[in-house]
């Protein structure tokens, strides 16, 4: 995953059980629910993070872990399009995305 | 419709069963994502933008209600209530999940479907005309040699790693509703001046970052010799072509670089040494599978029926809907009904379970229980008789399914985009919607006419771009969604490559500047042209000139 880091980032991968997009949070678990992102600012940062995604990846956790560049949008974002529809989900059926389950995965993972 | 036999039904389920041992191998460490990803394409599972996407094969885009009640309940089941009929008369479910993925194909096997030949570098599951064996201007019903090419290309050893995917259509009409020009092996079934069937042999198109439109290199080919002339074929390319670029690595670049006939000079020699080694089946067998495909007995009937045309004199929307999504029947009296995936608001191509269930209902009441999927990503009932059709109607219009669009501007193809497809450049979905709303009024279409638009999220053309009459490609242009346009394709008979008119739009641009195209084609047209027509015959100097000097 080495490459050049430009600004903050966040790690985006798919969960490898049911293929959903999360994201890694601060102590090194996955999220859907991309606000609780961890954010880097730093290479050192990024660094710590990816090696922590690789650890999940090792572990078969995710597939296909990156580092992706992250904005402040009342929380992480991601910059790109790519990923920022990846953490909004489709944005033609918003009856179906993460826009409405990130909600009952967050509470999911939380145990409510 | 083909049924299984025990050889076919032991294949798919120790398929399945294999299939269900390498998640289980992937899941506990044993196989690692890289072992593990061809495995899973060759299931046809693909990991997407959200999840997991699983692509189902309806082989020549044929189905039973039945299998299409089976379908809706996947939908239900494991995804998010809704599939994606696409290009290639597959279904795409777009939320699986991999752990679920082997119930799910042991569901789809206990009706006689399955995954095969749905992705990786293998021959692909061979598409044809949505109409075979039931359409008015046909030779020769296409399927029973679709099915044969199926038995001989699945698991092929020889060609399960070709250096890229292979695609193959098949058509017996007159009127090319398969395009087979742009697949990398077409068929077009011809009878010669004995009256013999056999096969004009078409090679080398594709669409893609190079689009190609294939060359004939056999005018006829007897229908016996079918699978050895196909294997040499193959052959050719499994040897020759490029591995070490995948941009280069299809047939048509391989084509391209020979020509067309040293590619038909190569494969003569290679045919004359394998063409006695009984790769062809017997007549026997032929016959025998052909015999699944015989037609459903259906009584004679007048063409005329007065009661529909009453009412269709009474409700402009049903007569709209009679002149565009009805085709003619081989059988007097009948008709085929295409159902538009395109609704006003929808996504095209996608079903919800609900749809899927009433399709396949009113095929086991209207259709002799068969369904058909086309490439232009609608459903088809065929065989129904015209003293029904009101009565159809009635229904799919309560529930949403009336649109009398077929052919028409908002009958376009969409691919996935950038709101699915992990490659696209920009989304398709949004700029189709967009065009379908413009577009809103069915006389304003109906006095456009025919006119075929397509639309991709990236230069992979699998919506079909280069074929459009308009044709609509996305590209990312500094982080901002671009979109070009293109005049001038056809995917038909008569096929030709879309040409570029000039820098892209965004998105609402794009949409104007379809409108400009639409105008132009309008104020030109001569008495009956259709669009393709005029384009071809004014040239792009004028719509240039509308869509980007105008303001
Ligand atoms: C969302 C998942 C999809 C992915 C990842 C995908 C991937 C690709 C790729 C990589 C190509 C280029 C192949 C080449 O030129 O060698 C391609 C071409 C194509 N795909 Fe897709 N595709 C997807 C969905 C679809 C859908 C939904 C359709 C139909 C609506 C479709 C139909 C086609 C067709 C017709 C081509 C053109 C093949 C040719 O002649 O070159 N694909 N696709
Ligand atoms: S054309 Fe591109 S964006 Fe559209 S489905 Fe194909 S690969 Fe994805």
């Amino acid at each position: 995953m080495a490459k050049k880091i430009k600004g903050p980032q966040l790690i985006i991968a798919n969960r490898l059980d049911d293929g959903r997009v999360v994201f890694m949070t601060p102590d090194g678990n996955w999220t859907a629910d991309v606000a609780r992102a961890a954010v880097a600012d730093t290479p050192e940062g990024v660094e710590e993070l990816e090696a922590k995604a690789s650890i999940s990846e090792k572990n078969n956790l995710v597939v296909d872990p990156q580092a992706v560049p992250a904005e402040d949008q009342n929380g992480a974002f991601p910059a790109h399009m790519k990923q920022a529809m990846q953490a909004k989900g489709p944005s033609v059926r918003p009856d179906l995305g993460y826009q409405v389950s990130h909600t009952w995965e967050t509470n999911a993972s939380e145990g409510n | 419709m083909y049924a299984y036999d025990t050889f076919d039904r032991n294949i798919i389920d120790a398929r399945v069963a294999e299939f269900r041992d390498q998640v289980e191998r992937r899941m506990k460490g044993e196989l690692t994502e890289e072992e593990f990803r061809p495995l899973r394409l060759m299931n046809g599972l693909y990991l997407q933008l959200h999840a997991y996407m699983l692509r189902v094969a309806v082989p020549y885009g044929t189905m039973s209600s039945k299998q299409m009640h089976r379908l809706a309940d996947i939908a239900t089941k494991y995804d998010k209530g809704y599939g994606h009929f696409t290009t290639r008369q597959n279904i795409q479910y777009n939320w699986p999940k991999l752990v679920e993925t082997p119930d799910i194909l042991t569901e789809l096997a206990e009706v006689e479907m399955h995954a095969h030949q749905t992705s990786g570098n293998c021959i692909r599951n061979t598409t044809t005309d949505q109409f075979a064996g039931a359409t008015r201007d046909e030779v020769e019903d296409p399927r029973p040699y679709a099915e044969l090419i199926r038995q001989w290309s699945t698991f092929h050893p020889e060609f399960s790693f070709l250096p890229r995917k292979f695609k193959i259509a098949i058509t017996g009409a007159g009127q090319d509703r398969a395009a087979v020009k742009w697949h990398d092996i077409g068929l077009i079934l011809r009878k010669n001046d004995a009256g013999e069937t056999g096969f004009e042999v078409i090679v080398g198109g594709g669409m893609g970052r190079t689009p190609v439109i294939g060359k004939t290199i056999r005018e006829f080919l007897p229908e016996a010799d079918l699978l050895s002339y196909l294997e040499a074929i193959l052959r050719v390319y499994n040897e020759q072509g490029r591995r070490d670029n995948k941009y280069k690595a299809r047939i048509k670049i391989l084509v391209e670089a020979l020509g067309a006939e040293e590619y038909a000079r190569l494969t003569e020699a290679e045919w004359q040494k394998i063409k006695d080694q009984h790769i062809d089946v017997p007549a026997e067998e032929v016959a025998r599978i052909k015999a699944f495909f015989t037609p459903p007995p259906l009584p004679v009937l007048s063409d005329d029926v007065p009661a529909v045309d009453e009412f269709a004199n009474q409700n402009f929307i049903f007569k709209t809907w009679l002149d565009n999504n009805t085709n003619p029947h081989k059988v007097l009296g009948h008709v085929n009904v295409t159902i538009s995936l395109k609704p006003h608001d929808g996504i095209p191509g996608d079903a919800t379970d609900e749809q899927m269930h009433l399709v396949a209902d009113l095929a086991e009441k209207y259709s002799q229980s068969e369904i058909r999927v086309s490439h232009e990503q609608n459903l088809i009932l065929p065989h129904v008789a015209k003293q029904d059709l009101v009565e159809i109607w009635k229904i799919l219009d309560a529930n949403g399914l009336g649109s009398a669009n077929v052919g028409l501007l908002t009958d376009m193809i969409v691919c996935p985009g950038m709101d699915y497809c992990a490659l696209a450049n920009a989304r398709s979905i949004p700029i189709g919607q967009a065009i379908a709303d413009r577009f809103d009024d069915i006389r304003r279409l109906q006095d456009i006419g025919p006119l075929k638009l397509k639309i991709s999220g990236c230069i992979n053309s699998c919506g079909h771009h280069h074929a459009g009459h308009i044709g609509i490609l996305g590209v990312d242009r500094r982080g901002e969604e671009n979109y070009q346009i293109s005049l001038g394709g056809s995917g038909a008979e008569d096929a030709t490559k879309a040409a570029l008119l000039g820098p892209g739009f965004d998105e609402h641009g794009i949409v104007d500047a379809v409108e400009k195209v639409v105008a132009v084609y309008l104020g030109e047209r001569e008495e009956g042209e259709e669009f393709l027509a005029t384009y071809r015959r004014i040239g792009a100097a004028p719509f240039k000139e509308a869509v980007y000097d105008a303001d």
